[in-house]
């Protein structure tokens, strides 16, 4: 995780050096490779099919630099397909399936430039020990842009490849040919034809093309914009698809582990004897070294007996509570690291116009699949089936925790049944691996979701102090302070932490893009009793919530409308006319200042993230007696720039009002005599179907410079904003506090 | 014991715990029912019992004999999708896919005992059933459609 996110700060130190000349490298023949293809796999050529390959290819697979942002690939064809005699074409992805629809984004994206439709593409999941390194895993709302160039050069490559191939065969210079599916023939006479399986038999003279490959212009682009069905759309509606839950093995067993009863409390010895006697128990792991105590059992119930027969005595540390937590996550004071300075924001500000204080509260993941691994350890190797979002990052952990090399230890990702930043960690998959080596078999932890809720990672709360001053119809100064827990740090070792100073996932979204000469972002970092870390969208709601409630508040003092004060504010830059549209569109769309049914009132708000625009306006109604917000329907524009699956955008920026609307008005986690609170949904509940409002999605692309953007997170940026300044609109009344429950709703209602 | 689960009778043992959820998922390997909290809040295990929606994981082995079990295992017959699954595909409804299948069931099953059932009918029906993923637009309009083909198809069958 360090590497992944240290790649991404563009201030953070160099990450350890790796292919410099990566930008330049080309492809090579892989003799050896496409050898041991041909063992491993038998009748089929393998282009792709690297297992066994030595550390050194994987090393030189890992080519970080060579592509912009975040994360990176190989654009080697060798790594990404393998053509089977029998004309079936796989493509092997090393990004992990969670919903967010990227299998299909990045098989349409490879079709594109093969020439086929994404339905030739056998779309698999990539072990780690398939030779491409992917140690970004999938997160980041960077899946499609990291991987949109490294993919179509693998793929004009291989197109090339099997083209001269063809040529070859049919004794016909490559102009002659033409492409028809997975198949060349000779212009003019359809009955001279080869196919990619025909090709796929001579595998050995497959030549490299001399120059890199022309890249389809997008003018001519069949598949990509255009909506496809999901590869794996069918499977999850039959129940066939496999996740990290379903993994079932010959001879397998199942473990639990002891957690413990607070927060803080360290385990000071245990008892086993007792859970050694309960019917079904293999083994009871100790290791109080590292704080491990687990059970083996032949089923999940007699795993979970054996823990509650275990006797353990804890030291109990402190116990925190919620208000304890509360009053420590203030802005101010020593330590505010400034992250964003333009002009002199404190002078303008010695006598603000206007200063409002935001709040957001911890708050948990929830994937509705829970933390499950699958290990099956033996001496030498170590294979992990995992519902994971970072499999390198898995792989590194397990072969540290039982003594393997990590070319040892294959992780092979399966379905996640949701993700939302929570799975990338591995600290399931390292349990089943410690408890797979003890008892000589293979076995599979599946947390409850108590564990799930109670022995995670959360989103940490945080507090805003925004002031801003106005003149003349608009903002001269405007600074935010922030304070948070950590998001990406938990992951960081101490001494980069330092080095880097500001947790850039706690201030995503918090930054001051308007066009105002004075701007200041100062964040402080909190330290909490809990862990905190990547929530979807990392601080982009709480920071966004805060930014776009207090654009809303300065509009109503200066008494303008609320669209026309942001549109005021942006600048003459491609960002501000993109974020111009996308307001325009979404006010358009949401029916801004259009007449309204008696009771309801419309709210707006816009955020940046990924170099995505996203503007909502929400519409909203009051259930007073209550104190409960209805919101009916969000108008959503986006500008992702060039867009691969629109039906699968569309599905992402669905799920992400969702989730704006439940932490607007649902998700709350508190900590109460030193842990979480929670056990159960009824303690932590979700947004259901019932208070789900209408979507309605316009997708823009303004820019028009052939580049996809991020749309897993960005399209969540603005909900809450919008239904709180909805609120507003209909009562008058500001809410400061997320989410807006309806104690604080009748609070503000009578203040 | 022996239950009778999609049509067929299997032979239970228990072994994995008291309630028909394990049962489906552990010993019969019928991992398409989900597992979510465990304590019936979610809808991730839903299966249809006598043709009643029922969470799987809070429902015991013990006075299961002699019924109707059916799981999204047993909805289609692996060539023609269920009305219902075939309106999930058509409107591209799950994203993770974790809580689909408790979705589909919850939608058949209303949809068998009320045919006529109203938008307000399929939203009280689903109201506890979890999406995290928040593809409730979808669920909403994919239930909808599927009491239409549900409905042409009975027309046809009357015909």
């Amino acid at each position: 995780m360090s590497e992944v996110v240290r790649a991404a700060a563009g201030s953070a130190p160099q990450a350890e050096s790796r292919e410099a000349s990566a930008g330049e490298r080309r492809w090579r023949v892989s003799r050896r490779g496409f050898l041991i293809g041909v063992g491993m796999a038998g009748a089929g050529l393998a282009l792709g099919v690297t297992v066994g390959l030595p550390a050194a290819r994987l090393k030189v697979a890992e080519t970080f630099s060579e592509v912009s942002g975040f994360g990176g690939a190989t654009n080697d064809p060798d790594a990404w397909f393998e053509v089977l005699p029998d004309n079936r074409v796989r493509l092997f992805l090393t990004k992990v399936e969670m919903g967010q629809g990227v299998h299909t984004a990045l098989a349409q994206i490879a079709a594109e430039e093969l020439g086929l439709a994404p339905e030739d593409l056998e779309v698999l999941q990539a072990t780690t020990s398939q030779g491409v390194m992917d140690l970004a895993g999938t997160s980041g709302s960077f899946s499609v842009s990291s991987m949109f160039n490294p993919l179509r050069e693998a793929a004009a490559t291989l197109r090339e490849m099997l083209r001269a191939e063809a040529a070859r065969m049919l004794s016909q210079p490559t102009g002659a040919l033409r492409q028809e599916g997975r198949a060349f023939f000779v212009q003019g006479d359809p009955s001279r034809r080869v196919t990619f399986g025909a090709l796929a038999a001579n595998r050995s003279n497959w030549q490299v093309p001399k120059e890199k490959p022309a890249l389809k212009p997008a003018g001519e682009y069949r598949v990509i914009g255009r909506p496809h069905p999901r590869v794996d759309t069918r499977d999850k509606i039959t129940g066939a698809a496999v996740y990290g839950y379903d993994v079932r093995v010959e001879g397998m067993l199942y473990g639990a582990v002891l957690r413990p009863p607070t927060l803080t409390a360290t385990l000071k010895s245990v008892r086993t004897a007792r859970a050694e006697r309960v019917d079904g128990v293999r083994k009871v792991v100790v290791d109080l070294q590292n704080g491990f105590v687990g059970v083996v059992a032949v089923s999940r119930a007699a795993a979970r007996a054996g823990i509650e027969a275990l006797e353990a005595e804890w030291q109990s540390g402190k116990l925190w509570q919620q208000e304890e937590i509360d009053a420590a996550m203030t802005v101010g004071g020593p330590g505010g690291v400034t992250v964003q300075r333009v002009g002199d924001a404190p002078r303008e500000l010695r006598a603000p116009t206007l200063t409002a204080e935001y709040r957001s509260p911890f708050a948990i993941q929830s994937p509705l699949e829970a933390q499950a691994a699958l290990a099956d350890v033996s001496a030498d190797r170590a294979v992990i089936w995992a519902s994971t979002q970072s499999p390198f990052v898995v792989r590194r952990f397990v072969a540290q925790a039982i003594g393997l090399k990590e070319a040892q230890v294959e992780v092979r990702a399966t379905y996640l049944g949701g993700g939302f930043g929570r799975k990338a960690g591995w600290e399931v998959a390292v349990e089943a691996a410690r408890l797979s080596k003890a008892a000589g078999a293979p076995v599979h932890v599946g947390w409850t979701r108590q564990e799930e809720l109670q022995n995670g990672y959360v989103r940490p709360p945080t507090h805003h102090r925004l002031s801003a001053s106005v003149r003349d119809g608009r903002i001269v100064a405007l600074e935010h302070q922030q304070a948070s827990g950590d998001v990406l740090f938990t992951f960081f070792p101490k001494v980069a932490a330092d080095l880097v100073g500001a947790d850039f996932g706690a201030y995503r979204g918090a930054l001051l893009l308007y066009d105002i000469p004075n701007r200041h972002t100062i964040v402080w970092r909190r330290a909490l009793p809990i862990k905190t870390g990547p929530w979807r969208g990392l601080g982009l709601l709480a920071n966004t919530f805060a930014v776009e409630s207090f654009m809303d508040e300065l509009a109503h003092a200066a008494g303008v409308d609320p669209l026309e004060w942001r549109l005021r504010h942006l600048p003459d830059t491609l960002w501000g006319r993109r974020m111009r549209a996308v307001l325009e569109a979404a006010a358009e769309l949401g029916r801004w200042g259009k007449p309204l049914p008696e009771g309801r009132a419309r709210g707006i708000a816009c955020s940046t993230d990924t170099d995505t625009v996203v503007a909502q306006v929400a519409e909203v109604s009051l259930e007073r007696e209550a104190g409960r917000i209805r919101v009916h329907n969000v108008a959503l524009a986006m500008d992702c720039g060039l867009v691969i699956n629109p039906d699968g955008v569309r599905a992402q920026a669905e799920g992400g009002v969702m989730w704006g609307v439940g932490s607007a008005l649902v998700e709350e986690m508190r900590i109460e005599n030193g842990r979480v609170a929670a056990r159960n949904f009824d303690a932590y509940p979700l947004l259901t179907i019932a208070e789900a409002p209408h979507v309605e999605v316009a997708l823009l692309d303004t820019a028009r410079d052939g580049k996809p953007r991020g749309v897993g997170e960005p399209p969540m940026g603005p909900t809450a904003a919008a239904i709180g300044n909805a609120f507003f609109a209909l009562t008058g009344k500001r809410l400061r506090q997320i989410p807006f429950t309806p104690a604080r709703v009748k609070a503000a209602l009578s203040a | 014991m022996q239950l009778k689960i999609n049509g067929k009778l299997r032979e239970v043992s228990g072994a994995h715990g008291d309630m028909l959820l394990w049962a489906l998922r552990d010993e019969l390997g019928l991992t398409g029912t989900k597992f979510g909290c465990g304590v019936g809040l979610c809808g991730a295990c839903t299966v249809i019992v006598d043709g009643v929606a029922t969470r799987a994981c809070i429902t015991p082995l013990a006075g299961l004999q002699g019924k109707e079990i059916r799981t999204v295992e047993g909805l289609s017959d692996g060539a023609t999708l269920h009305p219902v699954q075939q309106a999930f595909l058509e409107h591209q409804t799950p994203q993770c896919g974790w809580c689909m299948s408790g979705q589909i069931m919850t939608v058949v099953a209303l949809l068998e005992r009320n045919p006529v059932a109203s938008e307000a009918d399929i939203v009280a029906a689903l109201s506890r059933n979890y999406c995290r993923c928040g593809c409730y637009v979808r669920i909403k309009s994919a239930a909808l459609a599927a009491q239409q083909k549900m409905a042409a198809q009975r027309g046809e069958a009357a015909a």
